[in-house]
């Protein structure tokens, strides 16, 4: 029978070759054939090395321990190397997925190295638990878990303040309004000028966030403090912690019609 | 009409009684001066009254800005007053024409005693609007102290929860672990590194303050780790004068600024990067940074708890004697900088200890 191999994915070298001097000590048969920084380059790996084991870190830069379980798939037999996680060593629990952690427990890797034996020895490549869908699913819930996805919304607000970039989270701005060429961003300490037309901010930022209050005004909900009638049929906003007041145009008075 | 709607907002059941009531006491008041009978006194002070009070109403409704809302209001008083008092002739029967000749007098007596009375209650009407007026004010700086409390409260809260990341120590004891068997020398001292930080990082959780120069050495050992941990990938360079050691300043604020280095930084951008703490005063400010050369902030990333934390704590301590400012370090990265006015009151909660509102 040819030996077991495997290839081991964590981001910080000295724990790669910790796990590989136990894996080596529990396991002697058992070649490492490839170790990595991150799950990148997985496909190149399992062509080149076809390795019947992954121990992958969850947690790394580039590409996570997950994201690589995924491109795996059923081609590895995979198991999460993990320092802690409550939430993530329950589901694994629940899924009997294989999992060790950091720092190591002899006696629990040495009862993981037996397991893993038998379920290669079983001659399912794909390996017992990892085969059914019921793991991707959890591999699906622990990866939205651990990297919640970059929103659809613009966070912060680049602006030039002198010869440096300002980076201004858009809960700080009060309200966003053009001013010929430029945009004015007013916050409670100040104001700059960006080029982002209104136009563009009002379908980057988050809609529920911020309201398009006339052709010219964006204004951050939060930063309302009260609205009242004005001339005609606009209406007045009054914001919390700054002086100037907006109109609210006769088109967008709707907004405001049931406060 | 109901776009006029508008106009007769206020005119409500109470005022109609009100100025009914005081259009009775009049009546009675002036009733000995006159040979006219009460109820001849008081029809005429209804006439007047209610005119008087609808276009009083209107006036204080009007959307204009010529003239100011008092000027309308007064004006509005004089001319309800001409036409309650002619209304009164009306209702009373008496001939139009002869109000402007011979019975010129009783009608301009009639106008007078209307536009006294009108403002007299109109006066009444703005004392008690502006105790309303008053009253609010409290309301909204007595909500704005709980507000600020419950702030200085959360924040405090936040960062007696803000524990040291058990994946942060478990992973550096794992480290450890190797090391006592491969390098016993570089085990003890990520060892000593560690304890470095926990001692630092322990205890000043329920501390208001601590010093420029605390926070600096808490933020080298956790760097030291990091920089073992990482190997080459990460280097770090301190910039913080001997003289602003002593400095006090707020806990936690810049191992967190430097853990967001680390982690949201340096550590994503695969090659090797640097962060540079570095503390300096000028102009009566003490600015304290925390600069990395990473892979920079996307627009649309979130902006993080830390960061929300670190602006709250900011608020609470020093109202707006200190900010946190984010730039784009040069030519990428971040840099991320606490700016606290030196004459500002030093971490002191100011607003829990002060319960006096300003607006009283």
């Amino acid at each position: 029978m040819e030996a077991p191999t495997a290839v081991i994915a964590d981001d910080e070298p000295l724990l790669r070759s910790q796990l590989r001097l136990r894996l080596s000590r529990l396991w002697p048969e058992l070649v490492v054939v490839h170790e990595m920084e991150n799950g990148r380059d997985i496909e190149q790996v399992i062509a080149a090395h076809q390795p019947r084991l992954f121990f992958l870190d969850i947690h790394m830069p580039g590409v996570n321990g997950l994201e690589a379980a995924r491109v795996v798939g059923k081609r590895a037999h995979v198991v999460f190397v993990t320092a802690f996680d409550q939430y993530a060593v329950e589901a694994f629990e629940q899924g009997a997925i294989d999992y060790v952690l950091k720092p190591f427990n002899e006696e629990r890797l040495a009862t993981t190295v037996e397991r893993l034996k038998e379920r290669l020895a079983g001659g399912t490549a794909a390996g017992g638990a990892s085969g059914n869908s019921h793991m991707e699913d959890l591999i699906e819930q622990l990866a939205s878990r651990l990297a919640p996805r970059n929103g659809e919304h613009l966070r912060w607000i680049k602006a030039s303040v002198g010869q440096s970039v300002r980076l201004i989270p858009v809960e700080e701005v009060l309200f966003f309004q053009s001013d010929e060429k430029y945009t004015r961003v007013v916050t409670a300490e100040g104001e700059t000028l960006i080029r982002k037309p209104i136009k563009e901010l009002l379908d980057e930022l988050d809609p529920d966030r911020f309201w398009q209050v006339h052709r010219a005004t964006i204004v951050n909900v939060d930063a309302i403090a009260s609205v009242r009638r004005g001339l005609k049929d606009q209406a007045e906003i009054a914001l919390k912690g700054h002086r100037e007041t907006l109109i609210v145009s006769r088109n967008f008075t709707h907004l405001f019609k049931q406060m | 009409m109901k776009d006029h709607a508008y106009l007769f907002e206020g005119l409500t059941l109470k005022r109609v009684l009100l100025v009914s009531l005081l259009c009775v006491f009049a009546a009675t008041a002036i009733v000995w001066f006159f040979k006219n009978t009460w109820l001849d006194l008081l029809v005429s002070a209804l006439c007047v009254g209610y005119t008087s009070m609808v276009f009083f109403t209107m006036a204080t409704n009007l959307r204009q800005r010529r003239v100011p809302p008092w000027v309308a209001q007064v004006a509005s008083i004089i001319l309800g007053s001409f036409v309650g008092t002619v209304l009164a002739g009306v209702v009373k029967g008496r001939d139009f024409g002869s109000m402007f000749t011979e019975r010129l007098f009783g009608v301009l007596i009639t106008m007078s005693l209307g536009i006294g009375f009108g403002c007299w209650a109109v006066w009444i009407y703005y004392n008690r609007e502006r105790e309303a007026k008053v009253a609010a004010e409290l309301a909204r700086a007595r909500a704005e102290r709980s507000e600020l409390e419950k702030n200085v409260l959360q924040a405090r809260l936040a960062l007696m929860q803000a524990q040291v990341e058990p994946h942060f120590l478990f992973n550096t004891l794992a480290n450890v672990q190797h090391l006592v068997e491969v390098d016993p020398p570089s085990a003890s001292r990520m060892l000593e590194s560690l304890i470095q930080y926990l001692r630092a990082a322990l205890p000043r959780m329920r501390e208001d303050t601590t010093t420029v120069g605390r926070e600096t050495d808490m933020a080298k050992a956790f760097l030291d780790i990091h920089r073992m941990r990482m190997g080459s990938r990460l280097d770090y360079v301190v910039e913080v004068p001997e003289a602003l050691r002593c400095r006090p300043f707020p806990p936690m604020m810049l191992i967190t600024l430097v853990e967001n280095a680390v982690i949201h930084g340096v550590d994503p951008c695969c090659e090797a990067g640097t962060i540079t703490i570095r503390a300096s005063e000028e102009g009566g400010k003490l600015r304290f940074s925390v600069s990395d050369t990473g892979r920079g902030i996307s627009p649309k990333k979130g902006t993080g708890v830390g960061l929300v934390n670190i602006r709250e704590r900011l608020k609470a301590l020093y109202g707006t004697g200190a900010r946190l400012v984010m730039e784009e370090n040069v030519p990428r990265g971040v840099v991320a900088t606490i700016e606290v006015d030196v004459s500002s009151p030093v971490a002191a909660p100011a607003p829990v200890a002060a319960p006096t509102a300003q607006a009283a």
